[in-house]
């Protein structure tokens, strides 16, 4: 074809104890080429790429980079072969400045006679964000300062630093705000000009349709097949994906907006960082979709209707019971439940094992005589969960650390499922999870909304918006811009126009 | 064809799972294992000497304190806590105790409610500093244990340096059969709390993530003043056990017991900074490996200070050999 194959991997295996992660897995990029992977939640996915970029080691296999043998020893060397990866996880640190996590594992290559000269290195991170278009990033503040998709940000940054020829992306765009995302794009469609390559692992298989050239499918670590050209289409992907054909509607398919009178959660006049004086009602059986740009307060306002932040003004409430929500605690004991975005830090834990995960909300429910919390009833509770969302695991005692980040994410979302939460407020609940399980997901939400439970979605992906909610609140600046009832005729472009 | 990849797949996955399980027996057991092997080493270098009848009976008695100490210190140590003032709080809780008891004539009850009363305040101190005013427990707990000394030293002087512990009264703190009675409530109540109840799950979740345990509505403050509260308790258990066994309450009384616990913690395989691996059984096996360690090394015939040499560097190559490294790595080398 007269392409030259910039990296391949040839019969890469890697188990994980008695987990098979990959199996003699072949694949292959070329110069110039956007090559996507994908495939269920722990097909192996982030397994390949951490191996490729050194972060893993691999059990049998081999790598050829640029024509000669590669096996990095860890991830600065395969950065300095030229192989960088941007993570699935949260890959920053929070206690020390944006420049220092843009150069760790390379303090030594930018200090002199063993000192570190902070203000040039500041310089030189500030030059390497301006050049990737993020700009309005200060890299001598402190990275705790910065909101999650900032932190995203500096990692992509951080990859930039040993200018790579393949340039890994794994499971990036979910976690990133529109304004990442275009950082992200720009650099793709950057890397293709120059010639280099790009490894990109996605579940949005719209994202995937537009920006690769191929893409190749993982299922239970093995390559299934890889797509070209026309052969990239959304059904294909998932049929090869989960295997078999995937029947019935993916978002809701009726176009009622319908739900009771009944107000169940309430704020009047809240304040609190980007937002003041907000006033917000969720009425029974209700899904409610609250969108805008990352920075517009939705994040800040599920966190305040939660209580875990506190409003300056005004109160949350549930008119019904006469509450206030001053803290979760109060929240949970009146079966609301909270699924925040920033999943590692604030939503698991994760040296823990998926039963002692999700059971952290419901202990209350599992007590017997004397506070007796039994093996037996917490594994009841974790199996489950495991069963409704198909969480790939050996079994209810795994640790989380051991789970792919889709599986990750459904844990979460198993907390509150099992603690039969009424009111859900799910922000970005769908991150990183595969397209089966997410139509699955929407069925329950469906489910839960016929119960007559109500739920509020807090995201930036407008389809999943429209496909589900009942009413929609656009935001923007920490105002409430726009209102939407659920329409066959909504249309992105109707909501983006009050977004920006 | 078909078949033949099926059937190695199947034997490589039945490889790997029999792998598996072996590591993480040999997880669980390794604490064992150095239990064995301490015993079995200083066995030979005591010359049988460490497994006589008599001697063992000693190390009971000796294990004891460390033993009680360490189940309440599980709680602490379980949410990411620490505290360096038992062994001082104990002390003062002796002095109180026998000051009651024996200078005031007051009944023994008395005597052992404040004795526990002492024990629980200077945990709650730590507690509660550490919580509220955001400090490190570390350091409070220093600050406690340096006035807790201080205490004990002005004290035992004003009482007369050595006070005798009358054993008419307390005799029955110094029974074997008392002893482990005890000890067996003690473990089957921590085991309980620790093991079977949203306390010690909530210690633990706290010792995995703060904002995420607090997220899932489980109040931190409440379970971490429960923690140094059961632990509290324990010092002051231990304190009337020690007293009566040691016959006397001196400024040195408590002295050191801080730090078995640490090294028991290493030891035993509890994690140092807390979390879902912790376990109540680590700690009696830890208890039980630097017990017999002392005890063996003095038989032997080292010196008390270089016993605990021996100790801190033992302490170091644990924590060194033991410490999870993995995640450090990580962000090191991303
Ligand atoms: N450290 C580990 N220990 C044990 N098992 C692991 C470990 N890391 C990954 N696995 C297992 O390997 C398999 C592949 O995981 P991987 O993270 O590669 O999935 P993925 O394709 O990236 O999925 P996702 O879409 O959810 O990110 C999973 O079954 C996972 O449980
Ligand atoms: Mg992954």
């Amino acid at each position: 074809m007269g392409k030259e194959i910039i990296f391949s991997a040839h019969g890469i295996c890697k188990a994980f104890g008695p987990t098979r992660a990959l199996i003699d897995v072949d694949f292959s990029i070329y110069r110039g080429e956007v090559h996507g992977l994908i495939g269920e939640n722990g097909s192996g996915k982030s397994t390949f790429s951490s191996i490729a970029a050194g972060a893993q080691s691999l059990d049998s296999g081999t790598f050829t980079l640029k024509g000669q043998p590669y096996s990095p020893k860890n991830m600065v060397d395969a950065q300095n072969h030229g192989i960088g990866m941007i993570v699935q996880e949260q890959g920053t640190i929070g206690s020390i400045s944006v420049a220092s996590n843009i150069f760790t594992g390379r303090m030594k290559e930018n200090s002199k006679f063993g000192f570190l000269s902070m203000k040039q290195l500041n310089e030189k991170a500030q030059i390497i964000l301006n050049n990737i278009g993020a700009g309005d990033i200060n890299a001598s503040l402190l990275t705790s300062s910065l909101n999650f998709e900032d932190r995203k940000i500096v990692e992509i940054a951080r990859v930039m630093v040993a200018d790579p020829d393949v340039l890994i992306v794994d499971e990036t765009t979910t976690a990133l705000a529109m304004k990442g995302r275009k950082i992200l794009y720009n650099l793709i469609e950057k890397f293709k000009s120059e010639n280099k390559a790009v490894i990109f692992i996605s579940h949005d298989l719209n994202e995937l349709i537009e920006i690769c050239d191929r893409v190749t499918v993982l299922r239970d670590g093995r390559i299934i097949d890889t797509l070209e050209g026309d052969n990239i289409s959304e059904d294909n992907m998932r049929r090869l994906m989960v295997g078999r054909e995937l029947d019935g509607h993916y978002f809701r398919n009726d176009y009622i907006c319908s739900y009771d009178d009944e107000i169940v959660l309430e704020a009047k006049q809240i304040t609190y960082g980007p937002f003041t004086n907000l006033d917000l009602q969720l009425h029974k059986g209700e899904i409610l979709g609250i969108t805008g740009l990352s920075e517009c307060g939705m994040h800040e306002l599920g966190k305040v209707l939660f209580g875990i932040e506190k409003t300056i003004t005004g109160s949350v409430t549930i008119p019904a019971k006469n509450v206030e929500i001053k803290n979760p605690t109060i929240a949970i004991k009146n079966r609301i439940g909270y699924l925040s975005k920033d999943r590692d830090r604030e939503s698991i834990i994760l040296n823990a094992s998926i039963k002692d995960n999700i059971e952290l909300p419901c202990m209350d429910k599992l007590k017997g005589p004397l506070g007796f919390i039994s093996t037996k009833s917490e594994r009841k509770l974790a199996r489950e969960q495991i069963e409704v969302l198909q969480i790939k695991c050996r079994n209810s005692e795994q640790l989380l650390t051991e789970l792919s980040g889709g599986n990750k994410q459904k844990v979460v979302f198993s907390k509150w499922l099992a603690c039969d939460s009424d009111v859900l407020i799910l922000d970005c609940a769908t991150r990183g999870i595969d397209v089966g399980v997410k139509a699955a997901i929407y069925r329950l939400l469906e489910d839960l909304k016929s119960k007559g439970k109500s739920v509020i979605l807090i995201s930036e992906e407008l389809p999943e918006m429209i496909g589900m909610s009942d009413r929609m609140l656009i935001m923007q600046n920490g105002k409430i811009t726009a209102e939407f009832k659920r329409s066959p005729e909504l249309k992105e472009e109707d909501i983006i126009k009050y977004m920006i | 064809m078909q078949d033949i990849v099926h059937e190695t797949g199947l034997d490589i996955d039945e490889m790997l799972n029999r792998k598996a399980k072996r590591r993480e027996l040999l997880m669980t057991f390794l604490p064992f294992c150095g239990l064995a092997l301490t015993v079995i080493i200083l066995s030979v270098v005591t010359k049988g000497l460490l497994l006589k009848p008599e001697n063992l009976v000693n190390i009971m008695n000796q294990c004891f304190t460390t033993a009680i100490v360490s189940l309440g210190a599980a709680f602490v140590y379980a949410h990411g806590g620490i505290d360096f003032s038992v062994g001082a709080s104990c002390g003062v809780a002796q002095m109180v105790c026998i000051f009651l008891v024996s200078s005031k004539g007051l009944p023994l009850p008395i005597g052992m409610l404040a004795a526990i009363v002492i024990g629980v305040t200077c945990a709650l101190i730590v507690g509660m500093a550490s919580y509220w005013l955001h400090l490190q427990p570390f350091v409070v707990s220093l600050c406690v244990r340096s006035a807790c000394a201080g205490i004990l030293i002005a004290g035992t002087n004003a009482l007369g340096k050595n006070i005798r512990v009358p054993l008419e009264i307390f005799g029955i703190f110094n029974n074997d059969t008392v002893k482990i009675i005890t000890l067996v409530i003690l473990i089957a109540i921590t085991w309980y709390l620790f093991e079977k109840t949203s306390v010690g799950k909530t210690e633990k979740a706290i010792g995995g993530n703060r904002t995420t345990t607090w997220q899932s509505g489980l109040p931190i403050g409440r379970n971490i003043l429960y923690a140094y509260l059961i632990m509290g308790i324990c010092v002051g258990i231990a304190a009337v056990f020690q007293m009566s066994r040691a016959g006397m309450v001196t400024s040195n009384s408590g002295i050191g017991i801080e730090f078995n616990i640490l090294i028991a913690l290493a030891l035993g395989g509890f994690p140092m900074s807390g979390g879902a691996s912790a376990k109540i059984r680590s700690m009696l096996v830890g208890a039980l490996t630097i017990t017999f360690l002392t005890n063996g090394l003095i038989i032997a015939g080292l010196a008390m200070e270089y016993v605990n040499i021996v100790k801190g560097l033992l302490f170091i190559t644990v924590i060194a050999v033991s410490y999870d490294r993995t995640n450090l790595k990580q962000v090191v080398f991303m």
